[in-house]
C-alpha cells in the first residue's frame, strides 16, 4: 500500500477513518527498510519485532477506545526512527561507536519517553557520526549511509541516518539532535525538514552528550506541519534536565495554520552570503528569498558577525566538552575500553584537554566564551530590527563520500551557517528550496530565542507555494 | 603560539586517558597544530571589555523538588552493563596497592 510514503499528518488521518490499521503502516516501513537499507545505510539496529508488538497494541487500543486515543496520544501509532544516541531502554544504542557497541540502556531518554507515550512506534535507530562528531556519517565506526538523491554522495551529518531514512520513506519522521549544524545540514543535503529548536527546548536527558552547552535535540520530517506536531511531543521542562526551558510550549502547529508573512521582516547576513558559498546554491536561496518577498514579507539587509569566528568557537568549546563528557567512557561502568575510541573521538578529546589544560585556558576556553557573547550581541542586534533570518543552511550541495577526509576541520567548515546559531542558542529550521547538479539545496531560518513560531508560520506559507519537499529520488 | 610537540601531545594523550597506538602522536600533533592556528583567528576581535557565557539559558540555581527525581534505577538494571560484577556491586580498577 506504500503507507510509508505518507506524512505524519495524512498517516493520523487514514488512522482515524480506519483506511489501514498501525500494524499496516509500520510494516510497510519495515518492508521499505529490507528493500532499501542495504544500499543507503541509515540503520544500525531494526527493531522490527518489538515494533509490530507495539503496532498490534496500538490497534487493539484503538478498537476499544475509538477515536478518543487520538487526543491523548497525538503521534498514535506513527513509526519512527531514533538517532543511535538517543537512550533507549533494553535497545542496543551506541552513538555509532565501537566503545559503545555492546551498550543496552536500562533507561529511556525523556524524549523518547515522551515520542513512545504519544503513540509513537519506534522502528530502529539510524547511523550518525561517531559521537555526532562530524558533518556526513563517515566518521561512524560501522558505515557510512549514503544519499538517497545519489548514493555516491554522503546524506549530511552527524544526524545523517535519520535524515536520509526520512527521505527514503523509511519511517514517516526520525529524531535528529544538533550541536552545530547536525540537524540541518543533513536535512539540507538530503531534502528534509530539520529542526533546531532554542537551546533547552527538548531535554538532553539520555541523549549521548556531545557539547551539553549547545546540544539541542530536535526532529527530522518530511514537511513543516509534522515538524511542529513532533516538536509539541518533545519539548518541555524536564526535570532531569536543569538547562531545560522552565517556559510553557506554545502549540507550533498554529503558526503553521495561522502566520502571516505579510510586514514581517526578514534579515538577509551580508557575511553569511559573502562566504564562501557554492553557485547554485547561492542562486537558489535568493530565488527563495524572491518568494517570501511575493508573500509579502520585507527583505533587509543586516550585520552579523562573520561567521569564521563561530567555526572557531565551535571548535574550542565543543573540543573541551566532549573532553569532559567522554571522560565518562572507562569501561567500567558500560562499554568498552578507551582504546577502542575512533580516531576523531581521539582527536576531539585531545583537542580539547589541551584547551582545558594550566597555561592554555584564558587563551582559548576563556577566550571562546566572550566571542560567544559577541555572537549572542550581534543576534540580539540584528533582531531588534527584524523578525526572522534567512541563510542557506550549507554552503553547497552535498559532496562525495571520502571528501571529509581533506581537511581536519571539514565539520567545522561546512557547518559554519549553523554554527552561530547553536553556539547563541537561537532556532533554526532548514527547508528544501530548491535543486541543483540533481540535489537538494536547503534554506534556513533563524529566530529569536524561544520563537519557533514565527519560523514554523513562515515555512509553512513557502511550503504552500513550492513542492520540493515532496520530490523523492527513485530508489 | 605555534603548534603542538609530540612530548606535550604525549603529555595532552596522558590526561585524556587515551592510549595512542604507535605513530599516532606524530598525526595527531599535526592536525591538533593545524586546528590550533585556524583558531587562532579569534584574536582578532577585542574582548578586553566581553564577559564570557558559558550557558545561554539565563537560569541559575535550577534544583530538582524531593518528589520530582524519578530516574533511579533498580542496582540490577545499574549493573547490567558492567564489564565485571561482583556481589551486585561494579567492580574496578584498585586505586591503592594492597600492602
Amino acid at each position: 500500500m506504500n503507507l510509508n510514503k505518507l506524512t505524519i499528518n495524512e498517516a493520523l488521518r487514514g488512522l482515524k477513518k480506519g483506511d489501514f490499521t498501525v500494524v499496516d503502516l509500520v510494516t510497510d516501513c519495515l518492508t521499505q527498510i529490507e528493500n532499501h537499507d542495504k544500499k543507503i545505510k541509515a540503520f544500525i539496529t531494526v527493531t522490527k519485532e518489538a515494533a509490530l508488538k507495539r503496532a498490534v497494541e496500538l490497534d487493539t487500543e484503538l478498537k476499544s477506545r475509538g477515536n478518543e486515543v487520538f487526543s491523548d496520544k497525538p503521534l498514535f501509532g506513527i513509526p519512527y526512527a531514533a538517532k543511535d544516541n538517543y537512550s533507549t531502554k533494553g535497545i542496543l544504542t551506541t552513538a555509532s561507536s565501537k566503545i559503545l557497541d555492546n551498550y543496552y540502556p536500562p533507561f529511556d531518554a525523556t524524549a523518547i519517553k515522551k515520542l513512545n507515550d504519544a503513540g509513537a512506534v519506534l522502528i530502529g535507530k539510524t547511523n550518525m557520526d561517531a559521537f555526532a562528531h562530524g558533518s556526513s556519517t563517515e566518521t561512524s565506526d560501522f558505515f557510512t549511509t549514503k544519499n538517497p538523491w545519489n548514493t555516491k554522495k554522503v546524506p549530511g551529518g552527524s544526524s545523517g541516518g535519520s535524515a536520509a531514512a526520512v527521505l527514503a520513506d523509511m519511517c514517516l519522521f526520525a529524531t535528529g539532535s544538533e550541536t552545530g549544524g547536525s540537524t540541518r545540514g543533513p536535512a539540507s543535503w538530503s531534502g528534509v525538514v530539520g529542526v533546531k529548536p532554542s537551546y533547552g527546548r527538548v531535554s538532553r536527558y539520555g541523549i549521548v552528550a556531545m557539547a551539553s552547552s549547545t546540544d539541542s535535540p530536535g526532529p527530522i520530517t518530511k514537511n513543516i506541519l509534522d515538524s511542529a506536531i513532533v516538536l509539541n511531543v518533545m519539548s518541555g521542562k524536564d526535570p532531569l534536565d536543569a538547562t531545560s526551558n522552565p517556559l510553557g510550549v506554545p502549540d507550533f502547529t498554529e503558526g503553521v495554520r495561522s502566520y502571516s508573512l505579510k510586514g514581517v521582516k526578514i534579515g538577509k547576513p551580508k557575511s553569511y552570503f559573502d562566504a564562501d558559498l557554492e553557485k547554485g546554491t547561492k542562486e537558489k536561496v535568493e530565488e527563495a528569498i524572491e518568494v517570501f518577498k511575493s508573500l509579502g514579507a520585507e527583505i533587509v539587509e543586516i550585520d552579523l558577525l562573520d561567521p569564521k569566528y563561530a567555526i572557531a568557537v565551535y571548535t574550542i568549546l565543543q573540543r573541551s566538552e566532549v573532553s569532559s563528557n567522554l571522560a565518562r567512557l572507562t569501561g567500567v561502568r558500560y562499554g568498552n575500553t578507551r582504546d577502542t575510541f575512533g580516531f576523531e573521538a581521539k582527536k576531539r578529546i585531545m583537542l580539547g584537554t589541551y584547551a582545558l589544560s594550566s597555561g592554555y585556558y584564558d587563551a582559548y576556553y576563556s577566550k571562546a566564551q566572550k566571542v560567544r557573547t559577541l555572537i549572542i550581541d550581534s543576534f540580539n542586534k540584528a533582531f531588534e530590527k527584524v523578525d526572522l533570518i534567512v541563510a542557506p543552511s550549507m554552503p553547497c550541495v552535498a559532496l562525495d563520500v571520502g571528501e571529509s577526509d581533506k581537511s581536519p576541520m571539514f565539520g567545522e567548515i561546512m557547518d559554519m551557517l549553523n554554527e552561530p546559531s547553536c553556539i547563541s542558542g537561537n532556532p533554526g529550521i532548514s527547508i528544501p528550496c530548491g535543486f541543483y547538479n540533481k540535489l537538494p539545496v536547503g534554506l534556513q531560518l533563524i529566530g529569536k530565542m524561544n520563537d519557533e513560531s514565527s519560523i514554523f508560520g513562515a515555512l509553512a506559507r513557502f511550503e504552500e507555494v513550492t513542492d520540493y519537499h515532496k520530490q523523492r529520488p527513485e530508489l | 603560539m605555534s603548534g603542538i610537540s609530540k612530548d606535550q601531545l604525549n603529555h595532552i594523550a596522558k590526561l585524556s586517558n587515551l592510549p595512542l597506538k604507535e605513530g599516532e602522536d606524530t598525526k595527531f600533533s599535526k592536525l591538533l597544530s593545524d586546528t590550533i592556528s585556524y583558531i587562532n583567528v579569534l584574536n582578532e576581535l577585542d574582548t578586553s571589555k566581553v564577559q564570557e557565557t558559558y550557558q545561554v539559558t539565563g537560569l541559575v540555581n535550577v534544583f530538582q523538588k524531593g518528589d520530582e527525581n524519578v530516574a533511579t534505577l533498580l542496582q540490577e538494571d545499574a549493573t547490567k552493563n558492567a564489564n565485571e560484577v561482583s556481589k551486585g556491586l561494579i567492580v574496578t580498577k584498585g586505586v591503592f596497592e594492597r600492602s
